[in-house]
């Protein structure tokens, strides 16, 4: 149960700067995300904080020591690697008794707790296996059992999930939040799957070029953006420039919207307006009078089982509508779209 | 087996006939000569006593093989050991990101490029009394004269023979080991870090028996050549009693034709110890191998 912090933290390779003052807290107990493009930083900044790679500028504080020049050996971290780097030369139960072993723990402890933890990742059947001899997901198992045993005060993850397949990857996912909770550890992981981001985390941070976009509940970074790049990163479709009519009303070349009531805008202010997929309701008639609501057609259909994506023509203009997939309706349809004022979200621009 | 199967199995064998003919006619076939020759078969020196091991027995009757044998064995042993040691270290430096390593990277290579014997004459000038050494620690004052200078050549320590290896053998270590470096990569010595292993144990625990494929295989091949190698210790060692090989060479130099025979023995002699040594070492690390669950 450690609170990690990162104070204006920058990484530089050469003259590439890869880390541009991060700052970031993370609470006892948290499970963080984060979240980025490849190439944005997010490897880079698990390495500074477990001490494989050292900051050019900024503070790691853990509950509020600098480790700065304290030794990888010392932080008493854990980290799953991207590609598991597990010992080929080691079987499972070596693998993963490995870090008490150099510890100094001694037999006895090390049996007991290697029973344990290969109970809890089911790899008891597996134990006398090597790496070459297991699949992806098995091998997964090993590298967080190994990580767990040593009992660590921060588990770092590496896209865990990055090579599974999609099946595998939902029941880690489940086996990550359950153990993180089982454990309390204050964990990290990285992925570039918004989903797996939101689904996991308690809070994600986004990151772009090395710099913090947001750092914020999954809930709030999906609804509320910061930035463009953070909406279209989050899988945003229905972005749009608009002109505030009032501090409640936006004018957009789809038409005009009823908005939440802005505080620190003020009528004429050029805004992008963001409307969620499935925050839309499509109506198929009898249509309301004219002023409430959307006209448009149906232009496209994208079916995804549980749910269908449609394309909405809408004065000259197209729409993404998202719906339950309990009823099918055709391209070429009419429809009228509607959406609850609280569900739009304006961003400046 | 189908007709297809067929035809690929029949051009696998004519890509391997030259290679084996060469291995059959050639090398079998030398092998066979000098068995036979060191068991007293040489009808073209009109002496055909086969099968005779009266030169096998006197070879191992006297007591001077018995020191050229262990004489050997030392200067391979050590220079291999030597030159796997300062091999690995190098390899070891040489993934690690340190300014000017495209240079060393270079330098490190040059003495596989240069021959032996360009080697061998090389420790003469800088290694013998008299040579560049003695005269710069002269200069330098720590001895009077260069005449003062310990005897490093020409022992039965074999400073100078040992030398020569392990400034030619230790490149070709650190290439393989460094090639097998690379390719294992810095992951799982940095889990292993963060799993709490120091230095050491990284080394012994992690890194060792990942790379000792690469240093089997190129201690294998040091070893196999110091022993049967014949110009460092001819021209850098002690004298009598040499080593194996540069006993074999004055049998077969010597005016007494006969005594060819006698060399067909101590260069089987050469070849039994060298493989019977070869073969328990690679036993050895089979059977590691296995434990380690790979094969
Ligand atoms: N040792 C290094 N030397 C030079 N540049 C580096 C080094 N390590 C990383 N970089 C650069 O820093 C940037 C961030 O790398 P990092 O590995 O943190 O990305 P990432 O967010 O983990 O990407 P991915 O999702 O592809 O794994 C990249 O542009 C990368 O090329
Ligand atoms: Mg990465």
């Amino acid at each position: 149960m450690t609170q990690v912090r990162l104070n204006s933290v920058r990484k530089q390779f050469g003259n590439f700067v890869a880390i541009e003052n991060l700052d970031l807290d993370i609470c006892s107990g948290e499970l963080v995300a984060l979240l980025g493009p490849s190439g944005c930083g997010k490897t880079t900044t698990l390495r500074m904080i477990s001490g494989l790679e050292r900051p050019s500028n900024g503070a790691i504080l853990f509950d509020g020591k600098d480790v700065s020049e304290q030794a990888v050996q010392d932080r008493n971290v854990g980290m799953v690697f991207q590609r598991f780097a597990l010992f080929p030369h080691m079987t499972v139960e070596k693998n993963v008794a490995f870090g008490p072993s150099v510890r100094g723990e001694s037999k006895a402890e090390i049996a007991r707790r290697l029973d344990e933890i290969l109970e809890v990742v089911q790899l008891t059947q597996f134990r006398t296996r090597f790496p070459a001899q297991l699949s992806g997901g098995q091998m997964q198992r090993v590298a967080v059992a190994r990580t767990l045993i040593t009992k660590p005060s921060i588990l770092m993850m590496d896209e865990p999930l990055a090579n599974l397949d999609t099946k595998l990857r939902v029941e880690m996912r489940r086996f990550i939040r359950d153990l993180q909770q089982q454990f309390g550890i204050t964990t990290i992981f990285v992925t570039h799957d918004q989903v797996e981001a939101m689904e996991l985390a308690d809070r994600v941070a986004v990151i772009f070029d090395g710099q913090l976009a947001q750092y914020d509940t999954p809930e709030r970074i999906y609804r509320y953006p910061r930035s463009l790049d953070v909406a279209d990163f989050m899988g945003a479709t229905n972005i749009y420039s608009g002109k505030l009519l009032s501090r409640n009303r936006v004018r957009t070349a789809l038409g005009d919207i009823d908005c939440p009531h802005q505080n620190d805008r003020s009528a004429g202010d050029a805004v992008q307006v963001l409307l969620r997929a499935e925050a839309l309701d499509m109506n198929i008639g009898p249509f309301k009078s004219a002023g409430s609501g959307l006209r448009g057609r149906i232009m496209a259909r994208d079916f995804f089982g549980a749910s269908v994506t449609y394309r909405v023509a809408c004065n000259e203009q197209e729409i993404d509508v998202t719906e339950n997939a309990r009823r099918m309706l055709d391209v070429g349809d009419d429809v009228q779209l509607e959406i609850a004022p609280e569900q739009v979200w304006l961003l400046s621009g | 087996m189908t007709a297809r199967e067929r035809r690929t199995r029949i051009l696998q064998m004519l890509q391997l006939i030259p290679i084996l003919s060469v291995l059959v006619i050639l090398f079998g076939g030398a092998l066979v000569m000098a068995l036979l020759q060191s068991l007293g078969f040489a009808p073209w020196f009109g002496i055909n006593t086969f099968p005779d091991f009266s030169y096998f027995g006197s070879l191992w009757g006297s007591q001077t093989f018995w020191v050229s044998l262990w004489l050997t064995l030392y200067y391979a042993t050590v220079s291999t050991l030597l030159a796997l040691v300062f091999g690995t270290m190098l390899a070891l430096a040489l993934i690690k990101a340190f300014p000017g390593k495209w240079l060393y990277k270079y330098l490190y290579k040059l003495p596989l490029m240069i021959p032996y014997t360009v080697g061998i004459a090389l420790a003469v000038i800088m290694l013998s009394s008299g040579g560049v050494l003695s005269r710069i620690v002269a200069f330098a004052g720590l001895i009077d004269d260069p005449g003062q200078f310990p005897q490093i050549l020409k022992t039965h320590y074999g400073w100078g023979i040992i030398a020569v290896y392990v400034w030619k053998q230790t490149p070709f270590i650190t290439l393989a080991v460094y090639a097998v470096l690379l390719g294992i990569g810095r992951e799982t010595e940095e889990a292993a870090a963060i799993l709490g292993a120091r230095r050491g144990a990284i080394f012994f625990r992690v890194t060792l028996p990942q790379i000792l494929p690469g240093i089997v295989s190129s201690t294998l091949i040091c070893f196999a050549f110091n022993v049967g190698a014949f110009e460092a210790p001819f021209i850098l060692g002690g004298g009598f009693p040499d080593t194996l090989p540069v006993v074999a060479w004055r049998y077969f130099n010597d005016a007494d034709y006969t005594l060819q025979l006698q060399g067909m023995a101590t260069v089987v002699s050469i070849g039994i110890v060298a493989g019977v040594i070869l073969f328990a070492y690679l036993w050895v690390y089979r059977r590691y191998e296995r434990r380690m669950g790979r094969h």
